[in-house]
């Protein structure tokens, strides 16, 4: 069976001594720095990115994966211990979860939240093993014209699944594909947009705007709201469940499993599409519903298993197509590239080990995780009591020593501070910055792509309906458009949202 | 009637700025056909979305339809964190990672309403220190502790 020698082949890679070591390494720092509050995924993986560039690109991508899932872990420690999602992937374990918490069944609610995970990591990573190679298959299919209507596909779905003004975040994918023309051109090699700096020829690492966003942005707006964060942690005992809870929490993480590993796998989808419709799910199916905000094991089973499933899945489209769904995969996207390597159906062809590695070490780290956090959940807990004034100060000079090592240059430093300025202003202007690194990251690549489709059908428009392909993707992008314009659809998109801020 | 600086109208204004400097800035790179797309091409595709995106959301503020005021900058914890990291940028090439890091932590530090001298010098060097050890000596960076 060729999926069994594939994943033979990926588990020799994942088992080796360094990549194991890393991808331990990437969950613990990932946890770590996941755990405190306000800092979600893409805050965490862009603060720890320097970590990983002097690493080999396949255990740099282990790593990374690992700081992914530790993050998304971290964060829900923090949502069910304090209250206090660090992103939105975890604001709706945090409703029963932290209810649980309160009744002093925080090692329940954490155990659930653990198990959950697993048992959803586990399964999406088969899916992955099982999909991705028909599906990079059919990619392989793809020509120029179809890859372009997949990203406008990918773009619009993030659009509409992005927080707030659907019209800002469109208005930041387009920033961010503004700023991924500066450089030189690399069909005409006229250098654009860099205002005569040698250094910008090669553009703007993504790694410095994300670092100046995220690093440096949030830092400040946390810091003019600091003093205001203080909460209450429990100690954390009873960890492991009864079997009459066990019983409670494993139908609701099946169903969470399945639900997230789908809608991981759609653009614009993963994590928090995904966990709040298992809340939904779990709501809707449960012949107690009252029970649901006051503390109830479904609603942290379901959720959990189902961003877990999804920050699995949304690794299909990346690594098959190359197309990320979402900012932590437009992430992932950017580490890929650093180290020379193009996401996409000829990755797996091409460097099967790095493929096959990742997906093992995928399960490995969902292993890790449980393995690390139930443990270890204690001390997390403490971590939560670390004051921010040490916090930020280590988090600005990680950030300023990343940015710095990525080229060696100190001209980065202070574009990513350019950045951190842009960053904080958007979130005063209450722009989701996320969609402007979606953008950043395809933008060139739907110009590569516009380009070669209309050179080959010498400038006619007409060759993103003809094909069959593109043209499935077009009318996807329709319906999608349609949707959105809908008002009453988008009225209960903001209600979903609205719901949750609370 | 008084103009209510709301985050639709300075989105919006800050949009159609990029925008409109975008593509006056890019008109100079040829735009060729779309067969054969020169450097401009794209850019003023995008730099023109900008433009009708940043005008829809200047002319969404006057009919009212999202009121979110802009709240008060914080302008200590701005400029002081930024001016720390922009400091980090300026010296790590001259005095090396020593003297810029100190620097950056205390200016982070200082951009806060409170903050202990002692406490902030101890943080600074033991930070900074910190990160040498992780960043030079454990992960091997081309990053240079002291450079006289």
């Amino acid at each position: 069976m060729d999926v069994l020698t594939n994943l033979g082949l990926g588990f020799s890679v994942a088992l080796a001594p360094i990549n194991l070591l890393y991808c331990f390494f990437g969950v613990l720092l990932g946890t770590i720095i996941g755990v405190l509050p306000g800092l979600g995924p893409v805050a965490t993986i862009s603060i720890l990115l320097p970590f990983t560039f002097g690493l080999q690109p396949q255990t740099a991508l282990i790593m990374l994966a690992g700081i992914y899932y530790g993050a998304q872990y971290g964060g829900s420690t923090t949502a069910i211990l304090v209250n206090l999602p660090g992103e939105s992937s975890s604001v709706v374990t945090a409703i029963d979860g932290h209810q649980m918490a309160r009744q002093g069944k925080a090692g329940l609610a954490l155990a659930t939240a653990a198990l959950a995970s697993f048992l959803a990591g586990t399964f999406a990573t088969l899916v992955i093993a099982l999909a991705a190679p028909s599906l990079a298959e059919v990619a392989l299919q793809f020509g120029p014209a179809d890859y372009f209507s997949l990203m406008v596909f990918g773009l619009v779905a993030a659009v509409i699944l992005a927080h707030g003004s659907v019209v800002k975040a469109i208005g930041m994918i387009l920033v961010g594909m503004l700023l991924g023309t500066i450089g030189i051109d690399v069909n005409t090699s006229v250098p654009r947009f860099t205002f005569g700096i040698p250094q910008f020829g090669d553009g703007i690492d993504f790694a410095v705007i994300a670092m100046g966003i995220f690093g440096i942005g949030e830092t400040i707006l946390n810091l003019e709201r600091s003093g205001a964060v203080r909460s209450y942690v429990q100690t954390v005992k009873n960890l492991w469940p009864a079997p009459h809870e066990l019983r409670a929490m494993l139908p609701a993480a099946w169903r969470g499993t399945l639900l997230g590993s789908a809608l991981g796998i759609l653009p614009g989808g993963g994590p928090v599409l995904a966990s709040f419709s298992a809340y939904a799910l779990e709501k809707r199916l449960s012949r107690e519903p009252e029970r649901f905000g006051k503390g109830a094991i479904e609603g942290v089973a379901g959720p959990e298993a189902a961003n877990n499933g999804a920050a699995q899945s949304s690794f299909i489209p990346l690594l098959t197509l190359g197309l990320p769904a979402n900012a932590v995969m437009a992430l992932m996207i950017g580490a890929l590239m650093m180290h020379g390597l193009h996401p996409g159906p000829q990755l797996m062809r091409d460097k099967p080990e790095l493929f096959w590695g990742l997906v093992a070490s995928m399960w490995l780290g969902n292993l890790i995780l449980v393995v690390l956090n139930l443990p270890l959940v204690g001390i997390w807990a403490k971590l939560l009591t670390l004051p921010y004034r040490f916090l930020y100060p280590a988090i600005l000079l990680i950030c300023a020593i990343g940015v710095y090592s990525i080229n060696n240059s100190a001209l980065d430093v202070l574009v990513a501070t350019v950045f951190g300025f842009v960053g904080y202003l958007l979130y005063r202007l209450n722009c989701e910055p996320a969609p402007l690194l979606l953008g950043f990251i395809l933008g060139p690549l739907i110009e590569e792509n516009l380009r070669r489709a209309l050179v080959i059908s010498h400038g006619s428009p007409t060759v993103f309906v003809e094909r069959p392909i593109s043209c499935a993707f077009l009318i996807l992008t329709a319906v999608l458009v349609v949707i959105l314009a809908a008002p009453m659809i988008r009225s209960g998109r903001e209600r979903v949202f609205k719901e949750s801020g609370t | 009637m008084k103009l209510r600086l709301t985050t639709d109208l300075l989105t919006g204004v800050l949009f159609a700025a990029l925008g409109g400097f975008a593509s006056v800035y890019g008109s100079r790179y040829a735009l060729g056909s779309a067969a054969r797309m020169g450097a401009g091409y794209f850019p003023l595709l995008i730099s023109s979305g900008l433009l009708v995106v940043g005008a829809v959301l200047i002319v969404r503020s006057f009919l009212g339809a999202d009121d979110d005021a802009l709240d008060a900058i914080g302008w200590r914890q701005l400029v002081l964190v930024l001016a720390g990291v922009l400091a980090f940028g300026l010296l790590i090439d001259r005095l090396g990672l020593l003297a810029a890091g100190i620097l950056l932590v205390v200016a982070a530090r200082v951009a806060d309403r409170e903050f202990g001298p002692l406490e902030t010098a101890l943080l600074a060097l033991g930070l900074t220190l910190a990160a040498a050890a992780l960043f030079i000596y454990g992960l091997g960076l081309p990053v240079k502790l002291l450079r006289l």
